[in-house]
């Protein structure tokens, strides 16, 4: 954590460092890039794997958040006694004191715990607390109006619940709308979306004396111990966390958050352990969201094609005091551009990192008004994208991708505008580009081999579902010339070597240098044991298939547990951590949507997306792919079912559940084509990471299949039946053109 | 946990299953029911609650005597008091299906029964799939295609697809399509439960 504290000035080009250089990846890798099975994946399917929410420790009991029933209000009073009388109540304890606002639906005010689940759901009902109701504003517009209540002026920068940001220009706007033939001015619009976590947000918190072990759903074990300490005001060193398995995070489970302060008091306080999980509306409530995006666009192309001009006013929310940005224009070249970002504030709870955060919602805005700019010009939408994207370059290589997909896709199978053919059912193809960065450094590693041949590679990441576990595994036997099985990787805990949180997508790029370093440099001293043995020079020994033999000799050498037998009582013990050069950064591509749209219900049927997409040197192609699988599935989920719902009156969300916040299900699930980019090129970068990308752009690719479908433009998600209806009348009667 | 189930261990064999019997007509009333008692006493039904009451669950071929206040969820009963966890809570109103349960030879949703009411029936959860280190085929289907990720739906899918295929030995991509709609993944793990779900062959008829 010193270096976070004390960063050193980055060089202006770093190059692969020393030992990037001795263990770069292998020209041709044995386990890398193949189909390894998830090494978790029979505990996980057997129901073994203990995850945080699963945790039983003697004597534990069981926390219950009381949170405010209202979107802003100021506590008069908060009352433990009936609840502290309760029976099995052992801990009360009040979080937000009178006088102090809360500031959404689902603000956290008091907590308590008792022997069972019930039992503190019975308490929470006693805490008596009382609130002078205030002003709120529900929706964007009601935070906009002119007469709107003044709620987040003491934030800074803020005037009227809105913080405007700095004008970002480039380019002379005015000579590229004369450059324009046509010009289109819109407005488009995506919606607030929460995490659904399947696991909720949550831990189980035990004390021994002074020191604090927490079992948390967390993405990051590291920064929540840190955040713990913080929070409770003690040693860092006196906190463990422990993530074994965790069940989702989507960017929304950085740390000790609210409930795992309040977990650790009431354990602290009851002098027991306290499990404090929360339940399915509290997690719709107060444990993040994709933030809201508006844009009113102004564009330019001309009349050969060519972007001209773009001047977009943006805003969004984030909920209570919090930013909601996104890039605009997404990927595409405008050579004249301006743009101004406000972030509007309302009475809901705040925004937290999502899956690509910006991403999805910057795609959207712009890829619409893509698909509307090449109708003008009467260009087909791939060839139009393919000429206005940036310079090309191993992390931005859309043009290819671009029609490598339309083949594979069959795109040239694409009518013009609105399916011609009678009946209801109309079928469309939409088309959408994406990037992200991923990459990430910093990550450490520890490796131990001892005399029986075992090797433990510890690592502080977490796996969140990506296979993080199974990376570890993979890139050890790689390193080794063992098979995946014959490595132990220990992840999940504070007493393994310092790694990031998971999110952004770096955790791949981050840990896998520090693996690759720590596995190459603990096999050198295996060769250092067994060379005088082999009587060779240790630089003469390679590892593979279970032996260490002479390069190019594979009968001159010994089996791995024999020369491991050489290591003697001191196990072989080696430190690494990241370095330059065996990972990179940025990632790029490319998606089709097929879809067939009824336009008598208005209900929008997906039946296949294909993606091209790159990243880096693929780890482990299976669990790569399911990455793609899930992204583009989360991203449906965005483009046609889910929608944080909040009454425009009471400000309080109406669907915070599992059955009215609709999410997919087997039968809405479409055919899916990958295009892994697995080249020399792409292998060259090494690691980069793909948790991210593909969620970014699917949504985009359907809403721009049903306009082919329709004829008619959704410029706002999600693509409910009653607003492809509503379009489809507005193209009929004359449309917006 | 551990000191708690040697106090619910206690030998109570049966006392469960005839409670049972005579409170199944009234068992979603009884919690709330306080006052009456004599009353309904009197029609020979007998009220248990609000507090614990003992009773006898089969969870895959095993008798547990637990002590639950009759408003507890089968779900919670299993995990709270037996630490059988394999079975997990997404969303505790029947929506998202990962507590999914075989209760004799149908699926149910653990959240949303009571454990009350399930006494006397066989109870299977994904916990006892499994025999030792081998896994049901459905379990190795699931793992050999990648069908899951984070893992935290995968028990109440994988036991819907144990369910689907004990009724129908090969399912047809409908089949799976109607047997698994009641599951929610949110990783987006479908296109693989769909291929691990058609890819099982030779489960015996439960």
């Amino acid at each position: 954590m010193a270096k976070a504290q004390n960063p050193a000035p980055a060089p202006a080009a770093p190059g692969p460092t020393a030992n990037a250089k001795k263990y770069a990846w292998p020209e041709k890798p044995v386990v890398i890039s193949t189909r390894v099975k998830r090494l978790d994946g029979p505990d996980k399917v057997a129901g073994r794997a203990k995850y945080s929410f699963d945790i039983s420790r003697p004597g534990m009991i069981f926390g219950k958040i009381v949170r405010s029933p209202h979107p802003h209000a100021r506590i008069v009073n908060v009352d433990l006694s009936e609840a502290g009388r309760a029976p099995g109540v052992k801990a009360a304890l009040v979080w937000k004191e009178a006088g102090a606002q809360v500031m959404y639906q689902g603000d956290p005010v008091a907590a308590v715990a008792a022997d069972t689940e019930e039992q503190a759901i019975d308490a929470a009902r006693l805490i008596k607390v009382t609130y002078d109701q205030m002003a709120h504003v529900a929706t964007v517009e009601q935070a906009m109006a002119a007469d709107a209540p003044k709620i987040f002026e003491s934030l800074q920068g803020t005037v009227g619940n809105q913080r405007k940001g700095n004008v970002d220009e480039s380019g002379d706007l005015d000579a590229g709308f004369k450059a324009a033939a046509h010009i289109v001015e819109q407005t488009y619009q995506t919606h607030v979306i929460t995490h659904v976590c399947m696991e909720s947000h949550g831990c189980v918190c035990e004390w021994d004396g002074d020191k604090l072990t927490a079992w948390v759903s967390t993405q990051g074990v590291h920064g929540t111990k840190d955040g713990f300490a913080q929070g409770l005001k003690i040693p860092s060193a006196n906190v463990r966390v422990i993530t074994q398995y965790m069940g989702g995070g989507f960017g929304s489970k950085f740390g000790p958050d609210a409930q795992g302060l309040i977990c650790a008091k009431l354990a602290q306080e009851a002098k027991v352990a306290v499990k404090l999980f929360l339940d399915r509306k509290e997690e719709h409530l107060d444990t993040g969201n994709r933030p809201s995006a508006y844009a009113k666009i102004r564009a330019g192309v001309s009349a050969d094609g060519k972007l001209t001009a773009f001047d977009a006013q943006s805003w969004g929310t984030g909920g209570a005091g919090a930013a909601s940005g996104f890039p605009l224009p997404y990927i595409y070249q405008f050579p004249n551009r301006r743009r101004q970002h406000t972030d509007v504030y309302i009475n809901a709870g705040q925004q937290r990192a999502m899956r690509a955060p910006g991403h999805p919602q910057g795609c959207f805005l712009t890829e619409i008004l893509m698909d509307e700019l090449a109708d003008r010009v009467r260009m087909d939408p791939v060839q139009f994208r393919i000429m206005n994207l940036p310079t090309a370059a191993p992390s931005r290589a859309w043009g290819d991708y671009f029609q490598q997909g339309a083949t594979a896709f069959g795109w040239a199978k694409r009518h013009a505008t609105g399916d011609p053919t009678p009946g209801p059912i109309k079928n469309g193809f939409g088309v959408s580009a994406h990037q992200w960065g991923g990459g990430g450094r910093g990550g450490r590693a520890h490796c131990d081999i001892t005399s029986d041949g075992s090797v433990v590679m510890k690592c502080g990441t977490q796996d969140l579902g990506t296979g993080t576990r199974t990376l570890v595994a993979v890139l050890t036997a790689e390193t080794m010339g063992l098979p995946v099985s014959a490595v132990k990787p220990e992840i999940g805990d504070t007493m393994y070597p310092v790694c990031g949180a998971s999110g952004g997508s770096t955790t791949a790029a981050s840990i896998s240098p520090a693996i690759r370093i720590a596995a190459g440099k603990a096999l050198d001293q295996v060769f250092a044991k067994a060379a005088p043995q082999l009587g060779v020079g240790a630089d003469d020994l390679v590892a593979d298939g279970g032996r260490i033999h002479v390069k190019g000799n594979t009968s001159k050498g010994m089996a791995w547990k024999d020369a491991c037998k050489l290591i003697g009582t001191e196990p072989i013990s080696v430190d690494a951590e990241w370095e330059d050069g065996l990972s990179s950064t940025g990632t790029s591509g490319v998606q089709f949507t097929e879809v067939d749209v009824d336009i008598e219900t208005g209900i929008v049927k997906v039946k296949r997306i294909l993606t091209v997409q790159d990243c880096g040197l693929i780890v482990d192609r299976l669990t790569a792919e399911s990455q793609i699988y899930g992204g583009i599935i989360g991203s449906l989920n965005f483009a046609l079912f889910e929608d944080r719902i909040l009454d425009r009156v009471t400000g309080q969300m109406v669907n915070p559940n599992m059955e009215s916040y609709m999410l997919a299900g087997m039968s809405d699930i479409p055919k899916i084509d990958i295009m892994l980019v697995d080249t020399p090129v792409q292998r060259a970068r090494g690691v980069i990471g793909i948790g991210e990308p593909p969620t970014v752009s699917t949504a985009s690719s359907i809403a721009n299949a049903v306009r082919n479908a329709t004829g008619a433009t959704l410029r706002s998600l999600p693509l409910m039946p009653h607003k492809v209806l509503a379009a489809i009348e507005e193209q009929k009667a004359g449309g917006t053109l | 946990m551990a000191q708690k189930n040697e106090n619910e261990k206690s030998e109570r064999v049966n006392v469960g299953r005839r409670t049972f019997l005579k409170t199944a007509g009234v068992a979603p009333l009884a919690a709330g029911v306080i006052g009456g008692v004599a009353e309904l006493e009197a029609q020979a039904s007998r009220v248990v609650g609000p507090g614990e009451v003992p009773i006898q669950l089969i969870v895959n071929g095993k008798r547990l005597n637990l002590n639950v206040e009759p408003r507890v969820t089968l779900l919670n009963a299993i995990r709270n008091k037996a630490d059988i966890t394999g079975n997990k809570r997404g969303c505790d109103r029947g929506a998202c299906g990962a507590c999914t349960m075989i209760i004799d030879g149908r699926t149910a949703y653990a959240c949303s029964t009571l454990a009350i009411e399930a006494q006397g029936k066989q109870i299977r959860t994904v916990d006892g799939l499994a025999n030792g280190a081998t896994l049901h085929p459905v379990q190795q289907a699931f793992c050999d295609r990648d069908a899951l990720m984070c893992g935290f739906c995968t028990p109440g899918f994988v036991m819907a697809t144990v369910a689907l295929v004990e009724k129908y030995p090969n399912p047809t991509p409908a089949q799976v399509k109607r047997g698994l709609d009641g599951n929610i993944c949110r990783c987006g793990t479908f296109t693989r439960i769909m291929e691990a779900a058609t890819s099982v062959k030779g489960v015996a008829r439960g």
